[in-house]
C-alpha cells in the first residue's frame, strides 16, 4: 500500500464550514414548522411529584403543551438498550429520582414562550429522604462487572499475595485518594430535533452514536428501527456525555408526535448539571510497596464510586493497576455505591484519568520515602510484558516515551528537594506520570463508492466530535484507492449509513478507520476485478497481484493502466461500491494492547497565595501509527489541558442538603481558560503494531488525559512538599 | 435562558431616564452595561417590569481630569477606562481593576457605574474607590448630590442610590506627589470573581512618612470593606515593610467572610492579610517609597 | 413588542421583536444566522461573540432593543466575497479548532483584539481571548492561529 496521505497533517476537511459559521450543529438544522421545546426539571433530589400545575404555562400566548407525566403519551416499549446505554426519565410516572430530572417540557411557537411558560409551571412534591454522600452509602457498597473496553471486566482481581507484598518492601505507601464529581461540559449544550412524519421519526441530535439513539427511539415508541434515522453531522464537543440518548432526547420526540409538530429541545447549561451525567466522584486507597532498588512488591487499587439508584455505572479506577507495573502481586477492587443523583457516565478517560491521579500519586509518594527518581521508580518496574496474564503488548514504547519526554523537559533539573527553587518568588517544582489506555476496537462498516468522475465517496455512520474523522478517513481510503486526497469525499453522522461503534473510548480512528480501509480495498480489488474481465481493458487478463492503484487509475506492473474513469464508463457508467467490515478478532486474545505514554510537568505556586500555575507540559506518546499529525496532536493539545482542568479547577459540588449540584454553569464550574495555560508540548513516538487492528491505530483522544492530573499533582508536591490527595488543587488546600 | 416580560424604555436625557425611574419606583431597573443585569434575569434572580436603558443617554461616557478631580462618567465602559491614556499614566490602580474583571469581552459592555451601583461586595471597583476615597454622583427628581463612598455601600446589593436615582459620575482626587495605588486580586482561575482581594492607596510625604492611607477589600464581608482601622495605623509611620505588615494584619481583622467554595473563613481572612500586605507594597513602590 | 433596526453584515434589518429577545436569539431565530452559538447562559464562554460596531460583545447578554441603529458583524459577514477572512484562515490552517462551537467567537474575538493591538504578545493574546472558552484544543493552536492571523492581516489589508 502507498501512503502518501495517511500520517500527512492535513488541514482538516469541516474547517471552512466551521471558520464561516455554515456549519450546521444538531439545533440548527432547518426544520420546517419546528416549534421550541423547553424542559422543566426538578428542584428536589427525590420524592413524588403530587401535584403539577401548568395551568398558568397553558394560557400563555403561544403555548402548544405543556407535557409532564399526567398527559404525556404513554410509550408503548422501554426506552432501555443493552451496554452502555442510560436508564432516562421520560414524562412516565411521578417520580423524582435526582435534583434537575425533567418533569416536563413546555412546547410553544418561540423560544422565549416556551422558556417563560415553563418557568410557570408550579409543582408540588412529596420530599423523600435522599443521600447523594458516597459516605452515607458506604456500608451497601457492592461489586459490579465493568463494561470497559466493549467488554464485561471483573470488579475485582488478584495475583500473588498482596498483604505479603506489602509488608516485603523495603519503603510502603497506604494512602486514600479523591477525584470529584466532574461534569463534561462540551461547549455545545446537549439538542435534539424531533420530526415525525406518520410514524417515521427523524432526528438531529447532538450524539456520538446515531446507532444507538435510533435504536432506542425505536424500542420506546415501539417503531421498527428502519423507521427512525438520526442525524448528526456536527458536535460541538463530547467528551462521553453525548454517547447515551438521555431522557431530554426521548422527551423531544414525544412531544413532537404529541404537538404533531416537529420540536428543537436544547438543554440550557445549568440542564446539563446531573441529568445527562458526569463522571462520579471517586474514594480510592492504593498501597504499593518496593524494595529498595525499586522493584515493586505489591500494588493494590481500590475504589469506590457512586452510580444512581436506578441505574449503573462504574468509574473503573482500579483497571490500569492491572496491567501498568510489574509486580508478583497486585490487587484491584472496584465497589459502586447507589446514590440520589442522575447517573453518571464515561467521561473522557473514564476509569483512566481518575485511578491514574491515585496510582500515579502513590508511586511518587513512594519515590520519594525510597528517595528514589520517580521516573527510576516507574522503569525498575517496567512492565515487559502484561502483569495480569502475562500476554505480550501488541506493541509499548513507553520506555522510550519515558526517555525522550525526560529529555526534552529536562527532567534532570528537576529540584531535589520541595521549596529550594524558586523563579520571581514562587516555588518551582516538578512532577511526571505514567499515561496508559486501552487499545480500543470495536465492529464498524463502512461503504466505499466509486464515481463515474474517478471521485469516491466513502461513509460510514460515525461522529466526528471534533476529532477529525471527516479528513482521516478520507486519508485512508485515498491510499487505498489510489486517489489523490481532494478527490475522496468522506461522510458521516447518519444512521442510514453503514453502522460505525460510539465515537467514544478513543476507538473511532481504529474501528471506523479498519472499516474504511477494509471497504476501500474491497472496491478497489472490485474495480481489478472489473478490469481484468473487461476485454477492452489494458488491463485485460493480467493477474490481480500485478495491479497496484495509483493516481486515480490501475496500473499494472508493466507499465498498463486504466483509469476509474473509463472503467466505470465502459462498465456502464453507474457508481460501483464495496461495503466493508472489521471486528476485533484472535489477535485480541493473544495481546495486551494499550497506548502508553509519559507526562512531564512544571508548575509554579505562590508560597502565600497557594495559587497553581502550570508553566509547562511536555507529554510524550506512543499509540500506533499516527493518521494526521495535525489532528492528532490536537488531541494531546487538548487531553492535556483537561489535566489542568482535573487537577486544578473542575469540580460538581453538590449542596448535600439540597441534593443538587451547586455548580451549574461555567461561572461556577471551572474549565480551564486560555490565559490559565501555559506552555504544553505533546510529542508522539510512531509505532508499527501489527496486531492491533487493521489499521494499526491505538487512539488519541482519551490517552492525554491519563496520568496528566497526577503529573500535575507530584510537580505541586516537589514544589511545596504538600501533596494534596484530594482533587481539584484549590489554594486553600496548599496554605 | 430568558428574563420575563418587561417594558423597555431608551431615554435620550438623563431627566427623562429620572421621570421614568419615579414612574415605576417599585419595577423599574436601570440597565447600563448590562452584564450583571442580564445575566440576573436570565436566571430569574432578579425581575424587572421595567428597564431603563441609559445607554442612549449621551454625555455619561468620559474620563477627564477636572478641578483636581479624575471624572468617570457613570456609563463609561471598563475597557475604556482601561485604554484610557490618562488613567494608565495616573492612575494604574484603576487599570489594576479593570484589567482583573471578567473578561475582556465583557469589559467592553460592562460600565463602572454598574459595577459600583450594583453593590456587590465581590465587584472589583468598590475596593478599590474605598481606598482612593472616591465620591459618586446621583441624579435623581430632587437633583444631583455627591455621596462619599464611604457612605455609599449599605448592604448586600444595597447602595446609597435612592430609587430614583442614578450614578452619573465617579470622582477621584488626582494623584498628589508620593501618592500610589495598586489592586491585588486572588482569583480561583482567571476571570473569576474574588476569593479576595485588596485596594491600597497611600500618599507618602517629602520626609517619608504615610500621609493618607486607604484600603479597601473585595469580598470579604456582605459589603466591600474600607480597612480603617488599618488605614489609622500607617498614618505617620515609615512605609517599611515592618509597618506594611502589620497593617495587612490589621486590614484582615476588618474583614467578616463567608465560608464558600471559595474558602473557610480563615483561609479568606489570611488572604486578605496577604493581598493588602501586596497591595500596600505595590502602592508604596508606585508612590515613589521604593 | 416594539420595532427595532439593525444592520447585520451590511444588511438593515427592521423585525418586531419582545423587549426580552436576547440579541444572540435575534440572529439565530429570526435571522437564522445560526453561526453565533449559545453555550452557556452565563456570558462566560463567549461562543456567541458578535461585533457591535466594531467591538467584541458577547450577544447572550444583550437585548435585541438595545442595538437600534447599530451596526453587527457576526461570523457570516467576516469572509469577503467567498474569500475567508485571514483570522478565519489562520484558524483553519493552524488547527485552531476541533468541534467548531468556540470557533465562530474565538475569530470574532480574534479580529477585534488584532484591530486594537495588531502584533500582540503571546501573553495578549491568551489575555485577549480569555473570555472564550475552548473546551477542545487546548487553546495552544489557538495561539498559533492568532499569531498567524497577526502575520498575514496587514499584506491582506494592504491589498
Amino acid at each position: 500500500m502507498t501512503t502518501r496521505n495517511v500520517g500527512q497533517p492535513f488541514v482538516r476537511r469541516d474547517g471552512r464550514a466551521k471558520v464561516t459559521g455554515e456549519a450546521r450543529y444538531s439545533y440548527e438544522v432547518a426544520v420546517p414548522d419546528a416549534v421550541y421545546g423547553v424542559l422543566v426539571t426538578s428542584g428536589i433530589a427525590k420524592g413524588r411529584i403530587v401535584e403539577i400545575d401548568t395551568s398558568a404555562a397553558e394560557r400563555e400566548a403561544g403555548v402548544l403543551a405543556v407535557i409532564s407525566h399526567k398527559n404525556a403519551l404513554r410509550l408503548p416499549g422501554e426506552p432501555h438498550l443493552e451496554g452502555p446505554d442510560r436508564v432516562v426519565q421520560a414524562l412516565q410516572d411521578d417520580r423524582i429520582r435526582y435534583s434537575n430530572q425533567p418533569i416536563a417540557v413546555a412546547v410553544a411557537d418561540t423560544f422565549e414562550r416556551a422558556v417563560h411558560a415553563a418557568m410557570l409551571v408550579r409543582v408540588n412534591a412529596e420530599v423523600a429522604a435522599h443521600t447523594v454522600r458516597v459516605e452515607d452509602e458506604l456500608h451497601n457498597a457492592f461489586p459490579h462487572k465493568i463494561m470497559a473496553g466493549g467488554k464485561l471486566q471483573e470488579p475485582d482481581e488478584s495475583h500473588g499475595d498482596v498483604a505479603a507484598g506489602l509488608v516485603a518492601g523495603a519503603a510502603r505507601v497506604e494512602e486514600a485518594y479523591e477525584t470529584p464529581f466532574e461534569t463534561h461540559n462540551p461547549l455545545e449544550p446537549h439538542a435534539t430535533v424531533a420530526s415525525w412524519s406518520g410514524d417515521r421519526l427523524t432526528v438531529y441530535d447532538a450524539s456520538q452514536w446515531v446507532f444507538a439513539v435510533k435504536k432506542k427511539l425505536a424500542k420506546g415508541f415501539g417503531i421498527p428501527p428502519e423507521n427512525v434515522r438520526v442525524v448528526t453531522k456536527f458536535v460541538g464537543g463530547a467528551f462521553g456525555c453525548k454517547g447515551s440518548a438521555w431522557s431530554h432526547v426521548v422527551i423531544a420526540a414525544l412531544a413532537a408526535k404529541q404537538v404533531a409538530r416537529p420540536v428543537k429541545l436544547a438543554l440550557s447549561r445549568h440542564q446539563m448539571f446531573g441529568p445527562v451525567g458526569g463522571r462520579p466522584r471517586t474514594r480510592q486507597k492504593v498501597a504499593v510497596a518496593a524494595q529498595r532498588d525499586g522493584k515493586l512488591t505489591a500494588i493494590r487499587h481500590e475504589t469506590v464510586s457512586p452510580t444512581s439508584r436506578f441505574d449503573v455505572f462504574v468509574e473503573a479506577s482500579a483497571l490500569q493497576a492491572r496491567h501498568l507495573y510489574a509486580s508478583p502481586n497486585i490487587e484491584s477492587r472496584h465497589r459502586i455505591v447507589r446514590l440520589d443523583i442522575g447517573t453518571p457516565t464515561f467521561m473522557r478517560a473514564p476509569g483512566e484519568s481518575s485511578g491514574s491521579f491515585a496510582l500515579e500519586s502513590a508511586m511518587d509518594e513512594l519515590a520519594h520515602r525510597l528517595e528514589m527518581d520517580p521516573l527510576a521508580l516507574r522503569l525498575a518496574s517496567y512492565a515487559e510484558k502484561d502483569p495480569a496474564d502475562g500476554k505480550p503488548f501488541s506493541s509499548k514504547s513507553l520506555r522510550a516515551c519515558y526517555q525522550e519526554g525526560a529529555r526534552r523537559f529536562g527532567w534532570e533539573k528537576r529540584p531535589r528537594t520541595p521549596r529550594s527553587q524558586t523563579r520571581s518568588g514562587q516555588f518551582v517544582g516538578m512532577g511526571m506520570a505514567t499515561a496508559m489506555y486501552p487499545a480500543n476496537f470495536a465492529p464498524a462498516q463502512a461503504l466505499a463508492r466509486m464515481l463515474p468522475d474517478g471521485s469516491a465517496q466513502v461513509e460510514s455512520g460515525t461522529i466526528d466530535l471534533g476529532t477529525g474523522a471527516y479528513t482521516v478517513f478520507a486519508q485512508i481510503a485515498a491510499d487505498e484507492l489510489g486517489l489523490p486526497f481532494e478527490k475522496v469525499r468522506f461522510d458521516l453522522g447518519d444512521s442510514d449509513m453503514p453502522e460505525a461503534p460510539i465515537a467514544a473510548g478513543s476507538m473511532t480512528a481504529a474501528s471506523v478507520g479498519s472499516a474504511v480501509l477494509v471497504a476501500s480495498r474491497a472496491l478497489r480489488d472490485r474495480l481489478i476485478r472489473t478490469a481484468i474481465v473487461d476485454s477492452a481493458s489494458p488491463l485485460h487478463g493480467l493477474a490481480p497481484i500485478e495491479i497496484r492503484a495509483e493516481d486515480g487509475r490501475l496500473v499494472a506492473t508493466s507499465g498498463k493502466s486504466d483509469s476509474y474513469v473509463e472503467l466505470i464508463r465502459r462498465a456502464g457508467g453507474k457508481p460501483i461500491e464495496e461495503r466493508g467490515k472489521t471486528a476485533p478478532g484472535d489477535e485480541r486474545e493473544k495481546f495486551s494492547m494499550h497506548g502508553f505514554g509519559a507526562h512531564f510537568a512544571e508548575v509554579l505556586v505562590d508560597p502565600d497565595l497557594g495559587t497553581v500555575h502550570v508553566s509547562r507540559m511536555v507529554g510524550v506518546f506512543a499509540t500506533g501509527r499516527i493518521l494526521n499529525a495535525r489532528t492528532a496532536r490536537s488531541q494531546f493539545l487538548g487531553g492535556m489541558v483537561w489535566g489542568i482542568g482535573m487537577a486544578l479547577h473542575e469540580h460538581s459540588v453538590f449542596d448535600e442538603k439540597l441534593g443538587r449540584i451547586m455548580t451549574r454553569d461555567l461561572s461556577d464550574y471551572h474549565v480551564a481558560v486560555n490565559a490559565d495555560v501555559g506552555s504544553i508540548e505533546p510529542l508522539f513516538l510512531e509505532e508499527e503494531d501489527a496486531h492491533v487492528d487493521p489499521a494499526g491505530v491505538k487512539g488519541a483522544g482519551e490517552l492525554g488525559l491519563c496520568g496528566a492530573a497526577a503529573a500535575i499533582a507530584n510537580a505541586v508536591f516537589n514544589a511545596t512538599g504538600k501533596r494534596i490527595r484530594e482533587l481539584p488543587i484549590t489554594p486553600d488546600k496548599l496554605l | 435562558m430568558i428574563p420575563s416580560s418587561f417594558d423597555y424604555h431608551a431615554p435620550a436625557t438623563l431627566a427623562e431616564a429620572v421621570a421614568l425611574l419615579g414612574k415605576y419606583p417599585e419595577d423599574a431597573k436601570v440597565l447600563s452595561g448590562g452584564q450583571s443585569l442580564l445575566p440576573l434575569l436570565k436566571l430569574r434572580l432578579g425581575q424587572a417590569g421595567h428597564l431603563i436603558d441609559i445607554g442612549k443617554i449621551p454625555g455619561l461616557e468620559y474620563i477627564k481630569e477636572e478641578g483636581g478631580m479624575l471624572r468617570i462618567g457613570g456609563r463609561t465602559r471598563e475597557s475604556a477606562l482601561e485604554r484610557s491614556e490618562i488613567v494608565q499614566k495616573r492612575y494604574p490602580i484603576l487599570v489594576d481593576t479593570a484589567k482583573v474583571i471578567a473578561d475582556p469581552i465583557v469589559r467592553n459592555l460592562a460600565t463602572v457605574g454598574g459595577n459600583l451601583a450594583h453593590g456587590d461586595p465581590g465587584n472589583d471597583h468598590p475596593a478599590t474607590m474605598l481606598a482612593l476615597g472616591a465620591q459618586v454622583v446621583a441624579m435623581g427628581k430632587s437633583g444631583e448630590r455627591v455621596i462619599p463612598i464611604d457612605k455609599f455601600f449599605l448592604g448586600l446589593f444595597r447602595t446609597a442610590l435612592q430609587p430614583d436615582e442614578i450614578l452619573t459620575e465617579i470622582r477621584i482626587p488626582a494623584p498628589v506627589e508620593g501618592s500610589g495605588g495598586a489592586y491585588v486580586k486572588l482569583e480561583r482561575k482567571v476571570g473569576d470573581y474574588a476569593t479576595a482581594a485588596s485596594a491600597a492607596y497611600v500618599v507618602i510625604g517629602t520626609q517619608g512618612f504615610v500621609e493618607r492611607a486607604g484600603i479597601g477589600l473585595t469580598n470579604l464581608g456582605p459589603t466591600p470593606i474600607k480597612a480603617t482601622a488599618a488605614e489609622k495605623y500607617l498614618i505617620g509611620k515609615k512605609p517599611e515593610t515592618a509597618a506594611l505588615a502589620e497593617a495587612a494584619r490589621i486590614a484582615a481583622q476588618a474583614t467578616e467572610p463567608s465560608a464558600d467554595r471559595r474558602g473557610a473563613v480563615e483561609y479568606k481572612r489570611e488572604m486578605a492579610r496577604v493581598l493588602t500586605g501586596r497591595a500596600l507594597k505595590k502602592a508604596v513602590e508606585r508612590a515613589g517609597g521604593k | 413588542m416594539g420595532t427595532v433596526s439593525i444592520n447585520v453584515n451590511g444588511v438593515d434589518f427592521t423585525r418586531e421583536v419582545e423587549p426580552r429577545l436576547l440579541f444572540v436569539h435575534f440572529l439565530r431565530d429570526v435571522l437564522g444566522l445560526t453561526g453565533t452559538h449559545v453555550g452557556c447562559d452565563t456570558s462566560q464562554c463567549g461562543a456567541c461573540t458578535v461585533l457591535v460596531d466594531g467591538e467584541a460583545t458577547k450577544s447572550c447578554t444583550l437585548f435585541a432593543v438595545q442595538l437600534e441603529g447599530r451596526k453587527v458583524t457576526t461570523i457570516e459577514g467576516i469572509a469577503q466575497a467567498g474569500k475567508l477572512h485571514p483570522v478565519q484562515q489562520a484558524f483553519w490552517d493552524k488547527h485552531g479548532l476541533q468541534c467548531g462551537f468556540c470557533t465562530p467567537g474565538m475569530i470574532i474575538t480574534t479580529c477585534a483584539l488584532l484591530d486594537k493591538n495588531p502584533k500582540p504578545t503571546e501573553e495578549e493574546i491568551r489575555h485577549g481571548l480569555e473570555g472564550n472558552i475552548c473546551r477542545c484544543t487546548g487553546y495552544h493552536n489557538i495561539v498559533k492561529a492568532v499569531q498567524e492571523a497577526a502575520e498575514k492581516l496587514p499584506a491582506a489589508r494592504g491589498n
